[in-house]
């Protein structure tokens, strides 16, 4: 399989396709949510590109058009190199990092044929944040296209205070990490089998409105009681930290787009289009010139870790070749 | 009184070699004993003498195996399946003698801490023993690059504490393998002014004021004091065992009655 060349580096960054890193916590119901987007985005006629990350997915609810399990077999990985699930998971995705640029030439190849590229990313979610792997990935695509980071939040699971604080926390972090203009989506979610609906239901009840009262509270700044009274009833000497870390967290809210979306019934999904537009009208206008600049470092600095990570593993023989990136053709070709 | 670290952090930075030495550095500088115990259910193999092991009750693979999981499930369910079963737990802790220290190996996934309850109930559960519980974030310093993500380390840290409300140490792992000349002396001495101007020159402009407030709240709960961890330098665990954050954290010099520490703070504000 011939490899193009990566695009150029110091050309400009093209307006279209939109790249989005689906990002979440094991269960917030990223998959799904990508399988409601695609559905939605394609009934628009926009054409959808996905790609799946995670190498010890069972089954994608959504069509994908590169699949990492094409390329890196994860039980292999795991048996070869004798590790855990944790470590399986990781060095799957340290191999297919290093055959990133294939992946970008595809993307290149089609790029002016799509509108969208979604990224769906492992469950694991420190596998991604704090391995060299997310970072190329992520550097990879900043520098190539539009990319937006959507950070999958399961609604339910917030309900406690602390619980909220630490994902937000968390959403804090990875803005950080990947500096990339950034979405909340609040996955109401919603059950997969029929029986389980009732007792969803109830769950689903819960409106991420209480949530984002909270952070328009704090917003405007004058009465941040509301979360300070929920924060106050834990009994917790952390509290009082979580409390002033709330009002830190104001700026992290007011420079926040936040969408409520169920991943089920679509229900906001519009909403999530549009801070999909204007997140990118904000990386086009504000995070072009300032990656531009970093771009030759970014650049480099990606060869740099790419080469890192294939160094030592060229050394060990692979029980699953590489070569498997030829199934991404087979798989684009089916889709012409 | 009896001793135990929580060590936590993303998997692959380096939690279990953490362990290793600090049980080497308590056999050969403080000759005593120190019982590691291994709470990842899908830990692989590591360089310590494991104590007790949660996988003799429930390992990941045999989860995965039997119920025919995936990793993520397999986690959560055999940690709620020690949750269910913690007796487990207090029968291999049972014979703890005052003094006696105690290390726990725990497992990286960040929704253990923020979603799931059973760290929390290990942890008091630990309490309830008379333990007194620190807690460890490891972090790879090959990922502390520059201040955002050494920012961004010190929120993800940050998001295991909050939640288990524990005295807390961020150690930066991996030390040994900077290049030459890296700088990490400004991320562990917390050198906030620093980091912000930093910031202010890599970060989008739309950003300034939100690293400004975290910053501050980093300072003021003293969040952004790390402990480098190098590995080929002996001296380092001596270093980290006089530092009196990190005595009074874990305790090791209270029973010569050591100054007040944020541990004891926590302890008579409950």
């Amino acid at each position: 399989m011939e490899v193009e060349p990566a695009p150029d580096p110091l050309q400009s960054i093209p307006k279209s396709p939109v790249v989005v890193l689906m990002i979440g916590m094991a269960g917030s119901g990223k998959s799904t949510f990508m399988h409601r987007m695609v559905v939605r985005l394609q009934s628009k006629q926009k054409r959808v590109y996905t790609v799946n990350l995670d190498p010890a997915v069972r089954n994608l609810a959504y069509p994908v058009n590169i699949d990492i399990r094409d390329t890196v077999n994860y039980k292999e990985v795991m048996k070869h190199f004798g590790l855990g699930p944790n470590g399986g998971i990781m060095t799957s995705l340290n191999l297919f990092a290093t055959k990133f640029d294939q992946v970008l030439a595809i993307l290149s190849r089609r790029a002016e044929s799509l509108d969208y590229v979604l990224i769906d990313t492992p469950g694991q979610i420190e596998v991604f944040n704090w391995s060299a792997s997310g970072q190329i990935v992520c550097d990879a695509l900043a520098v190539s296209y539009p990319t937006l980071v959507c950070y999958v939040v399961d609604t339910a699971r917030c309900v406690k205070p602390v619980t909220f604080m630490s994902n937000m926390l968390y959403a804090c972090s990875i803005l950080y990490k990947t500096k990339l203009p950034f979405i909340i989506a609040f996955n109401k979610k919603l059950g997969r089998g029929a029986g389980e609906r009732i007792k969803v239901l109830r769950i689903d009840v819960i409106p991420h409105d209480f949530l984002k009262e909270w952070m328009e509270e704090l917003r405007r700044f004058r009465d941040f009681e509301k979360l300070g009274d929920a924060l106050s009833r834990e009994t917790s000497y952390v509290a009082s930290l979580a409390r002033s870390m709330s009002l830190a967290m104001e700026e992290f809210y007011s420079n926040l787009r936040s969408v409520g979306v169920s991943a089920v019934t679509g229900a906001g999904c519009e909403d999530f289009e549009k801070a999909m537009v204007e997140a990118c009208k904000e990386f086009e206008e504000s995070y072009v010139p300032f990656l531009l600049e970093q771009r030759r470092d970014l650049e480099a600095k990606r060869r740099a870790a790419v080469e890192e990570q294939a160094g030592p593993e060229k050394a060990v023989p692979l029980s699953t070749p590489i070569t498997g990136l030829s199934s991404m053709r087979t798989i684009e070709q089916t889709r012409r | 009184m009896k001793y135990a670290q929580f060590v936590m952090g993303p998997a692959g930075c380096g939690k279990s070699t953490y362990c290793a030495i600090i049980q080497e550095h308590f056999k050969v500088a403080l000759r005593r004993t120190c019982r590691v115990v291994n709470l990842d259910p899908a830990a692989e193999n590591f360089a310590y003498d494991c104590y007790a092991d949660v996988r003799d009750l429930i390992s990941v693979d045999d989860v995965m195996e039997e119920l025919d999981y995936g990793p993520n499930g397999g986690l959560v369910y055999a940690m709620e399946y020690l949750s269910e079963n913690m007796s487990w737990l207090e029968e291999q802790i049972c014979d703890a003698l005052d003094d006696d220290y105690y290390v726990f190996d725990c497992p990286g996934q960040i929704e253990l801490y923020s979603h799931l309850s059973v760290m929390r109930e290990v942890v008091d559960m630990l309490q309830n023993e008379d333990f007194r519980v620190a807690g460890v974030y490891c972090i790879d310093v090959n990922f502390i690059e520059d201040s955002a993500k050494f920012l961004s380390g010190a929120l993800s840290a940050l998001t295991a504490m909050v939640n288990l409300e524990l005295p807390h140490i961020n150690v930066l792992t991996k030390c040994d393998l900077l290049p030459e000349g890296a700088d990490v002396e400004r991320y562990v001495e917390g050198d906030s002014e620093a980091i912000l101007s930093e910031l202010r020159t890599s970060m989008h402009p739309r950003y300034r004021k939100l690293n400004v407030a975290l910053g501050q709240v980093l300072e003021e709960y003293s969040l952004v004091s790390f402990v480098a961890l190098n590995r080929d330098d002996e001296a380092w665990a001596d270093e980290l065992t006089s530092s009196v954050a990190w005595d009074g954290l874990l305790g090791l010099k209270r029973r010569q009655g050591a100054a007040r520490t944020s541990s004891e703070q926590n302890e008579n504000s409950e």
